[in-house]
Order: C-alpha cells, then structure tokens, then sequence
C-alpha cells in the first residue's frame, strides 16, 4: 500500500517548521512518523502537505534540567526513554509497554503527545507526573501544564502553526515511588485501562500522591478523588484498595467502549488498575 | 525521479519519490526481501534496520530515510552459497517455515545481537515481538537466535538435534486375524455397526519401525537457503515488462442488488485499461472452493454478480498503469444500489421472513433458498433416541465457536500475463494449482490447455487459499488489455473479502451409563457459511465426523443445517471443522466427567476409540456428491495412551490434585487451573486426494523430482524429498524438487486436508522405487549380472550382492550417454481408501485474574501420534504453529462486526495474533507410531494441532475457577462477565 498523495516538506530548524506550517494551512507534522503514516496507508488521514521535523537535531533527547528534573525533547524516541534509568520508573515502564521494538524505535514521545490517542499510555503518565509541555509557534514559545495540555480526544492545547518542542517532568522528592499498570489491548497493546501513581511514603503514610487515568476516557484524567481519599492515610493494601474505588468519581460519564472492552467493563477496571499501579508505586517508594 | 539513498553500505541511485514509502522504494529497485504484510507496520514483515535498528519500511517515507544507513538481508551476503551466522542458524533449527517473514525476523535478530552478544530468552522474544509470525510458535526462531549468539560470540555449537521422539510402546488391540477385519465393503453402515470383539493383541512398536537414514532425521528445508538470503521466490518477486495494476472495488452494503454499475467516467481516466463486472464478463456459476471434481454443489457465485451478499463481496475490478490510477478509477464507478435487508447470525436467518440470500433462478444445489438453508445434512448409526432412553443419565450443552481469519502474512497475490505461445500464465500464491487451472477455465472462457498455473513459494494458506479466489479476476483482466496484470489483497481485503473459519452452534445431547460408558451421542449443528457455499458442506460433514468418531459409543447422531447469512465467506481453514467439533465435545466431555464425579482423563480413557476400532459414521460423512467411504473404516495405529502419558508428564498434572496448588503465592487474585482434550483427525480426503510424482535421473546421479503437490511453508517438499532420497539411497542434497507448476508436474489435488506426506509422499515413494527399479537394472547390465532384484540401493552407489558395486554417477552416464540409452525416469501417483487418524493429547495451564478477567495461558503441551515422523523438525514446527494458531482461535482472535455487517477489526492492529513476547511455554511431543498404510509408517500432522487449544483452555479455566465458559473467544471481558454472573449465581 502506499499513502494518498501529499506535499512533502523537510524542516531543519524549529523557526523553520513553525514558518511552513504558517506557509500550509492544514499541514501535518511528521515526527517518527508511526502514528501519521498508517492512518495515511489506510486512508484514515490525507493531510495534502506533510512537514518532516524529523532532522531537526535540537528536539532529540533527554537532559537533566539544573534545578531537578529532565527535558524530554519532542523527537526523542520511545526507545530512549525506555532506556534512560536516570528518568521516573513510571515513565520508562510505560515507554517500554509501548508497541513493539520497530514502534518504540521510531516512534516519538512529542509525536505520541501531540497525537493525543486516549489509548496512549505516556498522556497518563506525564498527567501523574505534572510534566510540562513546551510549544513553539509563529507567536513565540509558551508552556502548558499537562492538565492543560490534554483537551479532548485527538485534541491538544496546540494551535495551528504550532509544535511541541519538549516535555519537562520534575524531580521526585525522596522516598517517592512510581508506577503505572494498565489493561492491554490484547492487540495494538494499546491501553484500553491504564493508571499511573506517584506516591510519596513517610513511613507507612501517604504523605503526597498523584494519580492519573487513561485508555477509558477521552483524555488523560486526574484521578482526583483517589488522591484525596489517600492523602494522610496509612498504606496498607485495604486503604489503597478502598480509595482505588473513588476513581468512579473522577471518569465523567463518557467512557470509551470498543469490541475489545465495552464502557461497562472498562469502569469496572478503573479501581483494579489504580489500585495496581498504587501499590507498584508503594513497593518503590520503600 | 532519482533519489540517492545507502543501503546495504553503498550509495544507490534509485527511482523513486520523497513521498513513496520505503517499502514500495525498495521493492521497487530489487529488494524484494522486504515484503508487504500490513498498511500500518503490525507484521513486520516488511522491517529493516536503519542506522542499526529495526524499523517498518511501510511506514517510513523514502524522504525521512535519504541520508540514513538502511540494510536490508540482502547486504548480509556478498556471495552465492554464502551465509550469515544468523542465517545459519535460522535454517538448522527449522525456523523456517514459508519464509515471508524470515528476512524481518533475521535483520531484528542482527539489531538485538549487534548491541547484545548474549541476550535472555525474554530479550530475543522481545526483539522478535514486531514480526507476527503466523508458522512457527516462534520457538524455532528463538532458538535460532539464541543459537546465533553463540556462533557469533565463536563458541562451539553442537549440531541441532531436533525434538525428541517418543515410541509408543502400546498402541492398542489390533485385529488378531484377517477374520477378525471390520473394513470390507461386506460391512455396511446403515445398520449399527457390526458388533465386533476386540482381539487383545498389544503390538510393540519400536521394533516393526525400520531403520532409515534420510527419513525421520532432522534434515534442513530444501528451500530453506533462498529463503533465509530473501532470494526472490515469491509470486510478487517478479516485475513484468507493461503489467498492470488491478485493484478491487467492493460492496459497502451487506446485502443489495446492484441495479446499474457506469464505468465510463473511470474508463475515461488516463491509464486506466479496463473495467470489469457484471455488465461485460459472461455469467458463469461456480463454486470457489477448491476441491475435486465435480465441485460440490451449489455453484452460488459468479465472477461478477449484479447482487452484493457481503460487505466486502465483489462489484467490480480495475487494471491500470499504477496503484494510485487504479485506486482513483475505482472511485469513479458509478454504482447504483437497491439496499436489501440483512441478515448475519446463522440461527436468526433460518427463520420465516429473513431475507433471502441466494433468490437468483440459476443457482442448483441449494436444500431451501427460502429460508437459507443451503444444506441439510443428517446421519446416524443405531438410533439415539433409544439410547437415551437406555442411558443412566443423559447431558446435553450448548457451545458457541465464532469466525476467525487465517491471517497468512503474505495476503492472496496473483500475477498473469500471456506467454509468446498466447496461453493464459497465473503466477499465484495457491494451495491448489491444479483445481485453480480446472476451475478458472470456464469462467475465462478458454480451455485447459491454454492455461498454465505456476505456485512460487507462498506465504503461508492454512486454508484461504484452498481456493480459486482472484485468479479469474487477473485472468479476466489480462485477457481484455492484452497485458500482465498483479492484483494483491491489502490486508483489509484479505480480512473482509477472502475466506474465514465458519462460525457455528452446536449442541451436545449425550446418553452416560452409570460408570461412564458413552452409549448414545446426538450432535446438531447449525453452521454459518456466510455469503456462499463453498466448503459449507464438507467443514460441516467433517464437524460431524470429528465430533462422532473420537469416542465409542453405540447410537451416534449427527443433524447440520448449513446456513447462508451476509457475513463474509467462510471457507477452509486448518482444521476444516474440527476445531468447532472439538471445543464442543472436549468440552461437553469434560462437564460429564465433572457431573459423573469422574476424573476427566479416566473418563475420556474409559470411552476413547483405540486401534481396531471402527468409526461407524464415516462413510455417512463422505465429501461431496458421492459417497466415498463405501465402508466402515478402523483405526490401525492409535499412540493415544502413550500420548497423554507423555502430555501429563510434561505439563506436570499430577500438580492438580495438590492441595493449594491452585493458588498463586503473592497473587490473592489469581486462580491456576490445568486442562486437557484428546484430538483425533484426518489424513486426507480418502477416494479423492490424489497426488502424483515424477522422477528423473541427471547425468551426476541426482535426481529431479516433480510434484504437483503444494508446499506452502509446511516443508512438504522436503519431506517428499526426503522419502525420495531414502528409496534411492541418496543424500537429500542430491534431490532438486520442483513443485506445483501445471505444465512441469503431475497432477496433485493440493495442499489440504493433511494429505501431502500420506498422499503425495506415497506417490513419490511409488515413483523413487520405479526409478529404484530401473538403475538396478542398469547395475545389472553393468556388472554383467542376471539377476537386479537384490541390488541394494546405498551412498549413491547401487550395491551387488557380491560386494561390487556402480555409483548412480556412472549409472547415469552410461544410460544416458554409453549403451542402450534410455532416461532413468518414472510416474507415479497414489490415491488411499483409507484416511488414519492422527491422535494427541493437548494439554494447557491457564492463569485466571479473578479480577479482570485476563486469561493468561502459561503452558501448552501437545503430544502428538503422526505415525512416524518423516521430518521431526518440520512435523514439530506444524505442532508448534498450529497451537499457536489454536490459542489465538481460543483467547483472542474474533472478526466483529457493526450492525451494518462491516468488519470493525480489519487490521492486525484490532484482530490480534500471538505475538514472541506473549508466548506460553510450549512443548510438542512426537509419539511414534507405525501407520501400516502410510509412506515409512507416517500419518499427517498438519491440522490436529489446531482441535485441542480452545477445549484445553476451557477445561483449564474450569479447573481454576469452577466456573464453565463454552463460547470463545475466552477475552478478559467475557471471562470477568462469567466470573461475575457465577459469583451473583452463588450470592442468590
């Protein structure tokens, strides 16, 4: 097969990107690729102008920041995030979930994002995280916080013109663990429930959490209520099994359904996953 | 235009676009081991390493490539005969099956082993884990990657020895006497059959076995280096001077007649060449189904049809100059519909008001168009209704098994052209050449004779193309424009518009005597063949068979009604109703021994058939018009014991009857449960499967053997090589085979039904010792002997019986060149009346998350009694596969529809195949009987691997959880739906 016919554009610096895009209403970026091409081959997507970021040296890796933390630039593939230990195990165990090798070589965390599937595992993770997300557009450069950034299915804060440079994840504060777990698309190995939990312990108690869901809704979601059903409490596996259950609280009414996992089963996965993820979380944070 | 890209560490200028992918580039300018699977990058099949990793050429564009380093299997090898370690190693452990996918497998293989010389078994799995492989299990492929660390890393590696052969030491009560024979068309079968006593004969196996010194070893594939290299094999690894491009244009609506279909707009496109459909190809009825003659009826379909009974079903084709003016022609036909209601659950479509499918006036052969019923088939031994009334106690349940795909990597592709002679060539990825050239006649209009059809090496069938499926559409196209015409499936197409498993209803009706002996069985069936008919009636005769000839039983029932709906169309697939048969009665089996408070082997032991048993419904189940089994058959070799004593070791059943074992420690949520099944199959279609050979004798004492038989991946060129080589006393490298190619080679029914070892290879073994016959004669001549009966055929010499001896060399050079001259050649061909039975065990553990659902299957255990296996490392890697397949059929393979009848799945993104990573630890056991009317003792292997997965699984999650599944899939939601309604079951 082969995708519809397209124009087909190579950028070389950001500036240059953001003018193309500016220059084609319409245009599509193409990072790694892996999402953007299939859609074409099945006729799914026929952008007309395609712009190739994918040479644009800048945008590609992983760098601790001064004050804590890492910048993840946009074109840096799942592989390497996978690989790099130095970043939160919630973050590398769900890059390293991800497709498969080919999908992980190639595909990119800013293509991933930008994409913004409900399916997509990193969403959820960078939500728990409270990562940053870095956008250059013909205005100039903004940052968007990742409850933010995620809009709607397929939808992100990115305005036409604009791209995602690169995504900052802060430092964990000590004795502070991650973890994520979702239920497999038996399939793309998509999630179709996914969770992803930061927990800081002092002793046995919870002293900060954040948690965030995906796969069944629309967008990655906080899990709000979970958060603060667990904040103070004691760690045991009743408690977090106890507040794994207010996520029904924080899933909205729309809930995606397929022939793989129907709304009704996924809402009922919910707790199962948070609570997993929690305790994966727990177990490291010790 | 000219694009400079590196590959293979040279910079090559070829023709190309920024825009084109890199699979379509790279094709394009030669590289043909890089192969089409998938739009979207979920096969595979099509990765390369750039820069040193392994990425999908089909979803990179040449332009994101320029200036990169790409490498392809091709850059591994300067030099004919020369191989990479990794290839190496591929072929000495059997990893290879069809080869599609190999060239992938091998380049993931290199990215892994380049940055780790001495990775885990997980970490080989994971590097494999983009490239489905539909043949092998992957267990060879993981040896062979672990087996080329170790040549890479210069260690010493001992030669690959195969699987383990296990003889069944107890095969049974064999007849004692000729007397006590039950076959013979003296027994009829209308009648209960004759009551016989069984004689107690135990026969021990291991010393009737001969020793053989090319037969039963582990030899390599013949084909295997071409296809490790990625040497052009493929029937898309030509491209010819002027072909065109044809594309498919399909019905969006399920069921609707087309009332006009105007072409002239896409007609007037340039490069467009011609538009076919109803309007101006001849309506010529047929039935697709690849099978002897005559076709079993109806003869439902027609190249073009102005009705539409499927989403996917064809309207019309085109041929033009690229893809793209194809794809473009196609929207614009102008196709006029009346939509017609629909109809897809096969129990729904019986009933009074359902749309009728099939309501055209030239359709014979259908039991009641009225009301969708395309067939009505009943049989039955003694009278079941007396047996229940007889019976202790009598169960019946109902089982649900749905349609899946066969998914082979390589989609259907066809390639056809005219030759200098004007005849009509169909290059085409085929499991039946020769139905294909017989079929595809009349509805081209042209004779036999005219029409040559060649199978390259394919990529995989399992079924869906024991069929004649696009061959009339290239055929139709080359004949209007005069030009080579390719038409390739996409895998959509493949999905929503080529063959499928049948979906069917079956329910069990079973009369038990107190201490377990099966006395009187009824199973009825409704089966859904979809669209068409084709296979409808003999899957579901064969459904009826497996179902009531695995166990004894006095009274046996089978009534089938074969049902027409608008789903897409089912057709063969490995197995060919026997999976459906099996999960139902291995179930329903086992559910009797759980109401019996019977132990589920004992029971099934108590009651299974054994050598000398007679299957009294076979000859009521023939295939097609006639009867062809004109009396009672009876097992002749059963390893049945010696199999489920060998599959309980090896999967550790004793462990079941452990207090807490059912538990997991660490995992409250868990639940651990074991499951069998017995299998019993077929070997071949008896009275119709025939298969011929013909061998000839070179000037340096090898030999070309010529089969008509078809070998899809499975190795059967090997293995009919290999029986070739025995007879002649030659190592198999002196065999060149050649086969499936209508003008070159005998006739040969196909590849299906598990025939081609039995059938064929019985037909090769008849010709080698023709040929056998005439280079002892020849020896005589040479030694001035009289007599050439005793001359021993050994190491490429024909020995005397004094001590003297003449090398084949020397024997072809005189009879070719010196005295009396003659070709050493002969023809042979074989058809059997009989069809053993293979036997096996298949054993599973399952782990059961209470609270998901997610069924994880951690072990799979088959052993296997195919007679004595001619390769075991091909006849293991048939096991292996065919589980594999099997446990996708059981987990997690569906099509599922809209309530519009359009597949939602038609990717394998959706519709999931087992994955390296995602492998249970699988074991497969050859347990050696000698099958006294099979070639060296062999019976088939190719389909019983897929009868006892889902049941095994079933009974497995059964035993974890007490509660009873009998629908599959087994996917995490129904699974927790059942775990859920068996808990409120008990809450009230």
């Amino acid at each position: 097969m082969y995708p519809p016919k397209f124009d087909y554009y190579r950028a070389s610096s950001v500036a240059e990107a953001v003018s193309l895009l500016g220059a084609h209403p319409g245009a599509k970026v193409l990072a790694g690729g892996h999402s953007l091409i299939p859609a074409m081959n099945l006729r799914l997507a026929d952008p007309g102008v395609l712009i190739d970021i994918g040479r644009i040296d800048e945008l590609r890796g992983i760098s601790a920041l001064p004050g804590g933390g890492f910048r993840i630039g946009a074109l840096t593939t799942h592989a390497m995030v996978a690989g790099a230990s130095e970043l939160p195990a919630v973050l590398t165990e769900a890059a390293s979930m991800i497709g498969d090798p080919q999908v992980r070589n190639r595909g990119t965390v800013g293509g991933n994002v930008s994409h913004a599937d409900p399916a997509s595992d990193l969403p959820t993770v960078f939500m728990a995280l409270g990562a940053t997300f870095h956008i250059t557009g013909p205005g100039g450069s903004r940052s968007v916080a990742a409850t933010d950034f995620f809009v709607d299915l397929f939808t992100t804060a990115l305005q036409d013109g604009e791209i995602l440079t690169a995504i900052e994840v802060p430092a964990l504060p000590a004795h502070t663990g991650s973890g994520y777990a979702k239920l497999f698309n038996p399939a793309s190995r998509y999630a179709m429930v996914s969770a992803a939990a930061v927990v800081t312990v002092s002793g046995n108690r919870c002293e900060a959490v954040s948690v965030a869901v995906g796969g069944l809704t629309p967008k990655a979601t906080k899990a709000v209520s979970v958060e603060a059903a667990l904040v103070g409490k004691q760690l045991d596996e009743e408690t977090v099994a106890a507040a794994a259950t207010a996520v029904s609280g924080d899933l909205g009414d729309d809930i995606l359904g397929d022939i793989h996992a129907s709304a009704e089963y996924r809402r009922r996965m919910a707790p199962v996953f948070v609570k997993r993820a929690l305790l994966k979380a727990i177990e490291r944070a010790k | 235009m000219e694009i400079t890209l590196n590959i293979n560490g040279r910079s090559q200028t070829i023709s190309a676009h920024p825009t084109d992918t890199l699979l379509t580039a790279l094709r394009h300018a030669g590289y043909y081991s890089v192969r089409y699977g998938s739009d979207d990058g979920t096969t595979g099949a099509g990765a390369i390493l750039l820069d040193g990793r392994l990425v999908n050429s089909e979803t990179i564009l040449v332009g994101q490539a320029i200036g990169h380093h790409i490498e392809t299997v091709e850059g591994l090898t300067t030099q004919v005969g020369e191989l990479h370690p990794i290839q190496k190693a591929f072929i000495e452990t059997g990893a290879i099956q069809s080869g599609y996918s190999t060239p992938a497998m091998i380049l993931a293989a290199k990215a892994l082993l380049d940055q780790n010389p001495n990775p885990t078994e997980a970490e080989v799995r994971d590097a494999l884990s983009g490239i489905l492989c539909r043949e092998t299990g992957y267990v060879k492929p993981v040896q062979a990657v672990l087996r080329a660390a170790a040549y890479l890393r210069g260690e010493d590696v001992p030669p690959y020895e195969g699987p383990e052969i296990v003889d069944a030491t107890y095969i049974g009560d064999l007849p004692s006497s000729p007397d006590d024979k039950i076959s013979g068309p003296e027994t009829h079968v209308t009648d209960t059959p004759a009551t016989h006593t069984k004689p107690k004969t135990d026969v021990l196996l291991t010393s009737s076995i001969p020793e053989t010194r090319v037969v039963g070893k582990p030899e390599t594939k013949v084909d295997a280096v071409k296809l490790a290299k990625g040497n052009p094999a493929f029937v898309d690894d030509i491209e010819l001077r002027g072909m065109l491009h044809a594309k498919l244009l399909t019905s969006p609506h399920a069921h609707a007649r087309i009332l006009d279909i105007d072409d002239s707009e896409a007609l007037a496109l340039p490069g467009v060449h011609a538009v076919i459909h109803y309007k101006n190809i001849s309506r010529v009825k047929y039935a697709s189904g690849g099978q002897s003659y005559p076709n079993p009826l109806p003869h439902d379909q027609v190249s073009f049809d102005n009705k539409v009974r499927y989403v996917g079903d064809r309207v019309a084709a085109v041929a033009a100059e690229t893809p793209e003016i194809a794809e473009e022609a196609l929207k614009r036909i102008k196709v006029t519909y009346e939509v017609l209601p629909a109809v897809f659950d096969e129990n729904e479509a019986i009933k009074p008001g359902a749309p009728v499918i099939h309501d055209e006036d030239d359709t014979e052969g259908i039991h009641d168009a009225q009301r969708n019923i395309v067939h009505h088939i009943h049989a039955e031994v003694g009278s079941v209704e007396q047996g229940f009334q007889e019976a202790d106690y009598v169960f019946e349940h109902t089982y649900y098994v749905h349609q899946v795909q066969q998914a082979p990597i390589e989609p259907h592709i066809a390639i056809s052209w005219w030759d200098s002679d004007e005849r009509l060539v169909i290059r085409t990825s085929t499991q039946v050449p020769f139905h294909v050239r017989r079929m595809v006649a009349p509805l081209l209009g042209l004779p036999v004779k005219r029409i040559r059809v060649i199978k390259p090496r394919i990529g995989g069938g399992f079924g869906v193309k024991q069929e004649m499926l696009i061959e009339d559409i290239v055929g139709h196209l080359t004949i209007k424009t005069g030009r080579p015409v390719r038409l390739e499936l996409t895998r959509s197409e493949e999905f929503r518009s080529s063959r499928t498993r049948h979906p069917q209803t079956i329910t069990f009706k079973t009369g038990v005597m107190k201490d377990g002996t099966l006395h009187s069985m009824e199973m009825r069936v409704v089966g859904n063949t979809g669209a068409y008919g084709t296979h409808g009636l003999t899957v579901q005769t064969v459904t009826g068979l497996r179902g009531l000839s695995s166990y004894n039983c006095k009274h046996r029932k089978f009534d089938c009604l074969v049902v027409y709906t608008n789903l897409p169309v089912p057709g063969a697939y490995r197995g060919y109703g026997g999976p459906q048969a099996l999960f139902a009665l291995e179930c329903h089996m086992d559910e009797i021994a759980h109401a019996l408070g019977m132990d589920p082997i004992v029971f099934r032991r108590k009651n299974w058939v054994q050598a000398g048993d007679p299957m009294p419904i076979a000859p009521l189940l023939g295939e097609g018009e006639k009867e062809t089994v004109q009396f009672v058959p009876v097992i002749q070799s059963c390893g049945l014991n010696e199999c489920f004593e060998q599959g309980m070791k090896a999967i550790g059943w004793e462990r079941k009857y452990e207090p807490g074992w059912h538990e997991v420690p660490g995992k409250p949520h868990v639940r651990r449960g074991l499951g069998a099944a017995m299998c019993m199959h077929g070997t071949a279609i008896p009275g119709l499967d025939m298969g011929g050979a013909s061998i000839k004798m070179n000037d340096d004492g090898s030999f070309n053997v010529l089969v008509g038989a078809t070998d899809l991946g499975t190795g059967a060129d090997t293995v009919l090589g290999q029986i070739a080589a025995e007879v002649l006393g030659v190592p198999l490298a002196d065999i060149v085979m050649y086969s499936s190619d209508t003008d070159m080679t005998p006739f040969d029914t196909g590849a299906y039904a598990s025939s081609t070892t039995y059938i064929s290879g019985t037909a090769v073994k008849k010709a080698a010792e023709q040929v056998a016959d005439q280079i002892r004669e020849r020896a005589a001549l040479m030694l001035g002997l009289e007599r050439w009966h005793d001359i021993r055929l050994e190491n490429r010499h024909a020995i005397a019986p004094d001590g003297r001896s003449v090398s084949l060399e020397a024997i072809a050079l005189h009879s070719l060149h010196q005295d009396q001259q003659r070709q050493i050649m002969a023809t042979a061909s074989f058809v059997s009346m009989d069809s053993p039975p293979p036997f096996a065990g298949q054993f599973a553990e399952v782990e059961v998350d209470t609270e998901t659902g997610q069924v994880t299957v951690t072990k799979l255990v088959m052993a296997v009694d195919a007679g004595v296996p001619i390769n075991p490392i091909t006849a293991s890697g048939q096991v292996e596969g065919g589980m594999t397949q099997a446990l996708g059929y059981a987990h997690c393979e569906e099509m599922a529809y809209d309530e519009s009848g359009n597949l939602i799945n038609d990717q394998f993104g959706p519709y999931h195949i087992y994955r390296a990573d995602e492998m249970p630890w699988m074991k497969a056991i050859l347990v050696q009987t000698n099958e006294p009317t099979g070639p060296f003792g062999a019976k088939a292997i190719a389909e019983i691997p897929k009868d006892g997965v889902a049941p095994a699984v079933a009974n497995a999650i059964f035993d974890a959880t007490g509660v009873r599944i009998r629908r599959i899939p087994f996917t995490p939601q129904r699974v927790y739906r059942a775990l859920q309604a068996a808990k409120e079951g008990e809450a009230h």
